[in-house]
């Protein structure tokens, strides 16, 4: 083999990831709401669409571990919305805000804990689980608030790094990122997760603990919708109990499957869940600065997501043949 | 000849039944270091019980095992794991979509970065490469998915794998099922290079006669639980087998 057509072969792979399919698009969008709205790229506009973008990949990073390993939170969002008014709770009782968040942090990832301990103890497939979990937390989270939104308590440098500073969510969410990157590429953890979606008999022959990881995916991705919420929570200054919801759980779980996490699990990337976020950020925001009609934007935000998953479909059909030729 | 090598795995009059049915009734093996034994029988035989049984899968109701002349109790696949007693399955036993090195070192990965604990992907790679070269097997990079390799690269990288976790005693459950002449030219070839290294006993459940009688040392035939005929390969054809088969049909037919 010779060093350049090695190169070529290199590229060629590197431009049937799912990854580099979603970055082109990205990029080519990117272009396209710049030359058609000259706002895009302002620092005001660049700001708002990081907080677009942020919220769904941190979500993103949890249901990535969980559909590699063949499971899913439909209940995230509802964590999501539930974690603020804890804070707020035991905040209410006397407890620094800190250590509030902490209480919050800890009461979403015993959610997970409960989630993952009924559907692997009791052989519940997680899509019913986490069904169930979305209406109870839901009603929880209105029976505790009453329904009525509150205030983010908090001094101003808890709150910047928390969220009000503009790109405090963004850093979160690329920091989050680099770390399950590293967890699901380069720990026992992640390949262990991706060998028990891949095939879990082969997993189980090799002794690996296939309960102890698929419930701590679920601990963690509760965990991580619940951050999710208390920094949407901090950077509009005010809790909803309506915030977040299945709309939220979506955008991250598309995210993961554009950027080519499989739905029938044992591969996909932490990265492309990034990228697949970027992609439908850009989006919406591309099409709210352009003046598009709500009713419009959810049709093309739809018919993007189908356009995504089917190429990337394809494009992974391309991946194995390439490969075995 | 065999009886020079030092004995790797013996079992004396294992009996095994579940509920009414009697799957093993007495059955014995012996089978020495740089030894192959094939295990020939239909479905339903006793063979695949056999297997289960050294592998500490299942439990015999009488008779014993010994390894390396010593009597030990197999309670669990991990017991007879530890005893260097491994069974390779053909389709089970890889992750698809997971590199062969990935595969090869699944759950006993080597780490670095102290604390941090990250996988130890170049020492990975390349003990892949060498256990995979120790035994012949040739693939184009240790970094292909096994989900790309054909059924019979497959099943030799699940034996690299058994052998360079010190498996000792091997256990193929038909090995050269569903395989074309090619590939299973590529499991012989491996099984010859396994035995020619003298060290590690190897166990195959098969239905091919001829392959049967050209890889393996000896041969076993299992009836409805019982070992009906055993003898060395050099004095025995696949026409003397067919003929003991056919005559327990006949038997079986006019009883």
């Amino acid at each position: 083999m010779t060093a350049p057509g090695g190169v070529a072969r290199r590229a060629y792979a590197l431009l049937l990831r799912p990854e580099a399919s979603v970055v082109v698009v990205s990029v080519a969008l990117i272009v396209y709401f710049e030359i058609a709205n000259r706002n895009f790229l302002t620092d005001a506009n660049v700001q708002t669409l990081s907080q677009f973008v942020a919220a769904p990949v941190i979500i993103a990073c949890g249901e990535i571990m969980l559909l590699i390993c063949r499971e899913i939170d439909l209940s995230v969002g509802q964590v999501f919305a539930l974690a603020p008014f804890i804070m707020e709770n035991v905040h209410d009782v006397g407890v620094p805000v800190p250590l509030a968040i902490v209480a919050a942090l800890l009461v979403s990832a015993l959610i997970g804990l409960a989630i993952g301990l009924i559907t692997i103890k009791l052989s519940i497939p997680s899509f019913i689980t986490t069904l169930g979990m979305l209406f109870l937390i839901t009603g929880l989270t209105l029976t505790i608030s009453r329904g009525y939104p509150a205030n983010t308590e908090g001094g101003p440098v808890l709150t910047g790094i928390m969220g009000v500073w503009g790109y405090a969510e963004i850093v979160w969410a690329l920091a989050i990122v680099a770390v399950m990157h590293v967890v699901l590429r380069h720990t026992r953890w992640g390949l262990h997760t991706t060998a028990i979606g891949g095939n879990i008999v082969a997993a189980a022959e090799a002794g690996i603990a296939i309960n102890r990881i698929k419930i701590g995916n679920f601990v963690l991705t509760s965990t991580l919708g619940g951050l999710t919420g208390l920094l949407e929570a901090f950077r509009v200054g005010s809790i909803d109990p309506l915030a977040g919801g299945s709309n939220i759980m979506f955008l991250g779980v598309a995210s993961g499957v554009i950027g080519g996490t499989a739905i029938a699990g044992g591969a996909g990337t932490i990265i492309g869940g990034l990228v697949g976020g970027i992609m439908l950020g850009v989006l919406q925001d591309g099409f709210t600065l352009q003046g598009i009609n709500a009713f419009t934007f959810d049709i093309v935000i739809g018919a993007a997501i189908l356009i995504a998953m089917i190429a990337n479909i394809h494009l992974a059909r391309l991946r194995t043949i390439g490969g075995r030729a | 000849m065999s009886d020079a090598k030092p004995e790797a795995i013996r079992a004396e009059s294992i009996t095994k039944t579940f509920g009414t049915v009697v799957a093993l009734n007495g059955v014995s093996l012996r089978v020495a270091r740089g030894e192959t034994l094939g295990i020939l029988g239909d479905n339903g035989a006793g063979k695949s019980t056999l297997i289960k049984i050294l592998t500490g899968f299942h439990q015999p109701d009488s008779g014993r095992v010994y390894v390396d002349g010593r009597p030990v109790s197999l309670n669990s696949v991990d017991e007879a794991r530890a005893l260097g007693i491994e069974c390779v399955y053909q389709d089970l036993a890889l992750v698809n979509g997971l590199s062969i090195y990935h595969n090869m070192f699944l759950n006993r990965e080597p780490l670095w970065g102290g604390l941090l604990r990250l996988l130890d992907h170049k020492t990975m790679r390349r003990r892949a490469r060498e256990a995979l070269a120790e035994i012949g097997v040739a693939v184009p990079s240790v970094e292909l998915e096994v989900g790309q390799l054909s059924g019979g690269q497959r099943q030799a990288i699940a034996v690299a794998r058994a052998v360079s976790s010190n498996a000792r005693i091997l256990l193929l459950d038909e090995p050269l099922a569903a395989m074309g002449a090619r590939e299973a030219r590529l499991i012989i070839d491996l099984i010859d290079r396994l035995k020619s290294r003298g060290d590690i006993a190897v166990v195959m459940i098969a239905h091919n006669y001829a392959q049967t009688l050209e890889i393996c040392d000896r041969v076993m035939l299992i009836q409805h639980g019982e070992v009906t005929f055993e003898s060395r390969t050099a004095a025995t054809s696949a026409e003397e087998l067919l003929d003991i088969v056919r005559r327990e049909y006949r038997a079986a037919r006019t009883a």
